[in-house]
């Protein structure tokens, strides 16, 4: 919200106040002012035109006029036409620079002498008005323009959803006070009322259907009102809180609004049916047309102002334009009330229409509060537009707003706070407040809060006044540490055991990303990979909808985005949550949330270069599964979706499948925009943290090992992980180690075979081993490959 | 018959001379080789002499090949000093020569950040509970004082799924879930996950970011513990010289509520360009648990009261690398990525 310096100025002395010193008192006692504007009009005087002509040579049409300042009379050039003589405008001089930031220059246009500038509302910041030069009421040529309008200083304030109070100068003027400690000059409820016969409520019949939707309605008649210009420090404060002037009668409901906080509405009770007012939900197929020129579809769960006829406005929302104020209205129903909140912002969002007033409805005023606004725009109508107030208003007021007390043990403001406030201090901060404090027989203190405080409700509310008011930069920082009986052992967090992995994959040149979990679910079902997604009722976006149910689309996204900006050589990983809804229950109830790992690497262009890349990424994914201290994993030949079908595995690790590896297809890497080859593997994190170990120790070895090379012939379909298992179980306990480290098909091989050459190492932990020894173990794994898979062997 | 001294002092002349290893390696073939050195070849013939005669010889033979063998080494170890001697010449390579490449992967900043945050907190004494982050509306609202129709609720605008399924908003469910596993005080947990807001992306704000939060219940706590456990951690992240100040505020699930600024790390507070002349930088929002928190956690507000606080982890590693722009870290560009 926009604060106004000057206009609290109506409510406490701020004398010796600067506006920087306003925003940090109230910035610490929880109004954050954000931003502070200040416009200096010191060196802007006050002029009066005496003479107007048009410039005869300019082509665009420029006017000449001669101003009195006072000390003299100088000529000046203006694009505007409103400065017409007679009329009091604000000048800024040669050598002055305006509040908008402009300096300003003798000149000479066009074979003219122009020594100053008559400014704008725009100009001078006073508001946004560009179009013409802004015309004074008053004021003597040559004083100062401060003389009539003081340098104005705005505030932009964040208002926290429990204060509505504070979307009102007034509100905003109390707290300042408080914080000060300075008296407030004004009373929350005026005692202006009206006087005029015959009562309010026999003019205008009001009815309320529903009170839980509007717990009170205040309609006011004020007759022989003169719609007309508002004055001009009404139109200045307006326009600093960023509004429109219109005329007398709605500037004076919208000052309200901006003063108390309290919406209100003037009709021309000429223009309404009845004359009735019917506050009620609005009917299948209503319509309006609302003031800012749209017609309005209304829905049964709107709630409307109705006349006798047709709604007249769209409650705390908008007012209608067939029942507006207009320069022909003489007599108005001035309208006060209190609309559910709820309501009101269910109506506002799905008319996409945010005004002031449902701002504040939306955040539950008080219904208190519609007694003062409407008295003190009833007062301001009859002092600006003249007009009769009648007396005895129509008030219906189904559910009077109940006191409510709180009762306060104040040695709670010292427990809670942790720093002594004597309570003479808390006592005194309550009643600057407005709060009624009575202290009771046993010490306790029976709280009453003031009508406009409906947050204040439980004791821990009333610390909190204390709090700020006291300073919370008071209070001493301090840990706790206080003698415990019970405790929970330090633990790693997951993220921090997954640190092992990470330092394995940034070993291996893989950067990490976090990219976003909602993705597009048109991309999932593409990819075939939608099946347990979770769909988003209300996205953002059609590439936000949808939660991922796999990784891997969106460290593809990431490759493309890295290739298009020149990358070739890509290796990324993520550690990340999927997404799966659980069998049967989509959207019903909450997904599974299996964190994962995955992980891309860039695997050049040719079949070989594809499958060196892919033999390298499962060594890094081996590598990740023994920084965790989990058994080696196995990988069995699979296919999946996104994976390449003949280069695709699953990773299994003690009988549990955690994910695949493999190649992508080559139709996902092109659709991903990807040229070139792509490796990748996902699998799930927490069945590795689950069978992680902590490593023992193992003697080291005494005796020296002996190592041999075995080149095995089988056929094409024999897999290296088959030849494997069967050597280490041929094979028993003297090996220690084997692995394959080649393959070859080619001229030395007969057609539809291959060879795997693989390396064993062999020690006995007691003895040093002889070549026969070693021999003879080699001689029986042959044995054992010849027969379980037709090996022969390469010398 | 060669004279032994004479093919002594040849040799020891020879090595003198010698410059290099292999030199002398020859040199030690050709006199003291063990056939057909030329000092075992003194020997031949000494069967036909006299006894006292082949005693002489014996001894003659043996003094030359001490002494030989005493000129080859003293010989070596003078080359080797000299080899040593001139390595700055000999040897030197371009120091200036740029290594090859490091492949080096990197850990993406907001792990960093994330893992400061936790060592910091775990050093407290706080450990790290987790929870779902598809969450029912009674866990990330009902349970935190957010009540339907609340004006507050405003403040977070969801991702739903159904009516009571959402992506939670805040981290906040996490505290109750772990109140409700806990049971019994003290508790002191810190709550690290993604969260996820209906605000369109812009350079501040994500849809989708990381939060951290931190919730202690205890006997007796107060605001000045919450306060200095914000300096503790501010501190220790960001410097020992950073100031924090509190400023009331409002959050349904504490009272009193508080959102928390670090002093500006290039003004000291003064005010400045970055931190556009205020001094203060906004880090998150924190209170002091409210009793019906406590309540809907299972925890009786008379005999125990608490306080949280949470923060982004994205704003915190805005405000230590200076980025800014939260879209940064989730467009994966290793451009960015690599400079951390
Ligand atoms: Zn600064």
């Amino acid at each position: 919200m926009r604060i106004s310096y000057e206009w609290l100025g109506d409510f406490l002395d701020l004398d010796g106040v600067t506006p920087k010193d306003a925003a940090d008192v109230l910035t610490r006692l929880g109004v954050e002012v954000e931003s502070l504007t200040m416009v200096d009009l010191s060196n802007i005087v006050i002029g009066k035109v005496l003479e107007q002509k048009p410039h005869p040579k300019s082509r665009t049409p420029l006017w000449i006029h001669q101003v009195d300042i006072g000390v003299r009379v100088e000529q000046i050039i203006a694009g505007a036409p409103n400065a017409v003589p007679g009329t009091l405008v604000p000048v800024a001089l040669p050598g002055t620079t305006v509040p908008n930031g402009k300096v300003v220059k003798d000149m000479n246009i066009a074979g003219f002498k122009a020594s100053g500038m008559l400014c704008s509302a725009d100009e001078l910041m006073l508001g946004e008005d560009h179009s013409g030069i802004l015309l004074l009421d008053r004021g003597k040529p040559g004083d100062p323009l401060t003389s009539i309008i003081p340098s104005q200083a705005i505030m932009e304030a964040e208002i926290t959803s429990n204060r509505p109070d504070c979307m009102g100068h007034l509100g905003v003027a109390r707290e300042l006070a408080a914080g000060l400690g300075r008296p407030m000059k004004r009373d929350f409820m005026p005692s202006f009322t009206g006087t005029a016969d015959p009562p309010g409520r026999e003019l205008v019949k009001v009815s309320v259907d529903d009170p839980d939707l509007c717990s009170r309605y205040i309609g006011g008649v004020i007759k022989g009102v003169r719609v007309g210009r508002s004055p001009d420090w009404m139109q200045r404060r307006l326009r600093a809180c960023g509004v429109r002037p219109i005329n007398n009668i709605v500037d004076i409901t919208n000052y309200v609004l901006f003063e108390y906080a309290q919406p209100l509405h003037a009709f021309d009770l000429a223009r309404l049916n009845g004359p009735a007012i019917h506050v009620r939900r609005a009917r299948e197929k209503e319509k309006l047309l609302s003031l800012d020129g749209v017609v309005r579809d209304l829905t049964p769960d709107m709630l409307v102002i109705a006349d006798a006829l047709r709604p007249v406005a769209i409650a705390g929302v908008i007012g209608g334009e067939e029942t507006a104020v207009t320069t022909a209205t003489t007599d108005i129903l001035l309208e006060s009330a209190n609309f559910n909140g709820a309501s009101v912002r269910q109506t506002s969002r799905a008319l996409g229409l945010r005004t002031e007033a449902s701002s504040r409805f939306e955040r539950a005023l008080p219904p208190e509060l519609a007694l003062a606004g409407a008295r003190r725009a009833a007062s301001l109508i009859a002092e600006l537009a003249g007009g009769t107030v009648h007396r005895e208003w129509a008030d219906v007021y189904p559910r009077p707003q109940q006191p409510v007390r709180v009762i306060l043990r104040p040695a709670l403001i010292d427990d809670v706070l942790g720093t002594h406030v004597p309570l003479e201090e808390a006592e005194s901060i309550l009643k600057r407040l407005n709060f009624h404090v009575k202290v009771m027989g046993d010490g306790e203190w029976d709280v009453l809060p003031p009508v406009f405080r409906l947050d204040v409700t439980i004791p821990e509310d009333l610390v909190e006044e204390v709090g700020r008011v006291h300073g919370y930069d008071r209070v001493p920082p301090t840990l706790p540490g206080r003698r415990h009986e019970r405790w929970t052992p330090a633990t790693p967090s997951l993220d921090r055991r997954l640190d092992a992995i990470r330092e394995v994959l940034a070993g291996a040149g893989y950067s990490e990303t976090w990219s976003p979990a909602l993705v597009s679910g048109r991309q999932l079902e593409a990819l075939r990979i939608a099946a347990h997604a979770m769909r988003v009722s209300n996205p953002l976006s059609d590439d936000m909808d949808t939660l991922r149910t796999s990784l891997l689309p969106s460290l593809m996204d990431a490759m493309a985005l890295n290739r298009d900006r020149g990358r070739l050589d890509i290796r990324i990983y993520e550690i990340a949550e999927a997404y799966l809804a659980r069998v049967g229950d989509h959207n019903g109830g909450q997904p599974e949330e299996p964190l994962r790992l995955a992980a891309l690497a860039s695997a050049g262009a040719t079949a070989d270069e594809g499958r060196d890349a892919l033999y390298r990424l499962k060594s890094v994914l081996d590598g990740c599964v023994a920084a965790m201290s989990a058994p080696s994993c196995m990988y069995d030949r699979a296919s999946a979706e996104l994976f390449h079908p003949g280069r695709c595995a699953a990773v299994m690790l003690d009988g549990r499948q955690l994910g695949y590896i493999g190649e992508l297809h080559p139709t996902v890497s092109a659709g991903a925009g990807i040229d070139g080859r792509v490796v990748a593997f996902e699998v799930d994190v927490e069945p590795m943290v689950a069978e992680s170990r902590i490593p023992r120790a193992q003697p080291l070895p005494r005796f020296p090992r002996v190592q041999r090379d075995l080149a095995v012939i089988v056929d094409e379909t024999v897999a290296a992980g088959v030849l494997h298992t069967a050597i280490k179980e041929v094979a028993g306990d003297l090996l220690e180690h084997v692995r394959a480290f080649d393959e070859y098909r080619g001229a030395q091989v007969s057609e539809g075979h291959k060879s795997v050459a693989f390396t064993l190492t062999f020690r006995s932990p007691e003895r040093t081993l002889t070549d026969a020894e070693v021999d003879k173990v080699m001689a029986e794994i042959k044995l054992g490959l010849e027969k379980r898979h037709r090996a022969r062997f390469r010398e | 018959m060669t004279d032994p001294s004479a093919l002594t002092a040849e040799a020891v002349a020879a090595i003198g001379k010698a410059q290099t290893s292999a030199e002398l390696e020859r040199l030690e073939v050709e006199y003291l080789g063990r056939k057909s050195g030329r000092v075992s070849k003194l020997l031949e013939g000494i069967d036909k002499l006299s006894p006292e005669e082949r005693a002489a010889l014996g001894k003659a033979v043996n003094e030359s090949k001490r002494a030989i063998e005493e000129a080859l080494s003293g010989r070596r170890s003078q080359l080797e000093e000299n080899r040593l001697a001139d390595l700055a010449e000999t040897e030197a390579i371009d120091v200036t020569f740029p290594g090859p490449p490091l492949d080096r992967g990197h850990v993406h900043v907001l792990t960093q950040v994330r893992r400061q945050i936790e060592t910091v907190l775990e050093s407290l004494g706080y450990q790290v509970e987790l929870g779902p982050e598809v969450e029912t509306e009674w866990y990330n609202f009902e349970a935190l004082n957010i009540t339907a129709g609340h004006p507050a609720r405003e403040m977070w605008d969801s991702f739903y799924f159904s009516p009571e399924l959402l992506l939670r908003a805040h981290t906040s469910p996490v505290q109750i879930h772990a109140m409700q596993r806990i049971k019994e005080p003290p508790i002191y947990i810190i709550t690290p996950g993604r969260c996820y807001r209906r605000d369109a992306p812009e350079a501040t704000r994500l849809p989708y970011f990381s939060q951290v939060e931190g919730l202690a219940v205890d006997k007796g706590l107060t605001f000045g513990d919450l306060k200095g456990t914000l300096l503790y951690m501010i501190q220790s992240l960001y410097g020992r010289e950073r100031k924090v100040r509190v400023r009331p505020s409002f959050f349904p699930f504490t009272e009193p509520s508080f959102e928390f600024d670090v002093s500006c790390g290039i003004c000291g507070g003064m005010g400045c360009k970055s931190c556009r002349h205020k001094g203060w930088l906004e880090v998150g929002g924190c209170g002091m648990v409210h009793p019906q928190v406590l309540r809907n956690g299972g925890i009786d507000p008379a005999q125990w009261n608490g306080y949280a606080w949470g923060f982004g982890i994205e704003r915190m590693a805005m405000l230590k690398h200076d980025v800014d722009d939260i879209r940064l870290f989730y467009e994966s560009d290793l451009r960015f990525l690599e400079q951390f």
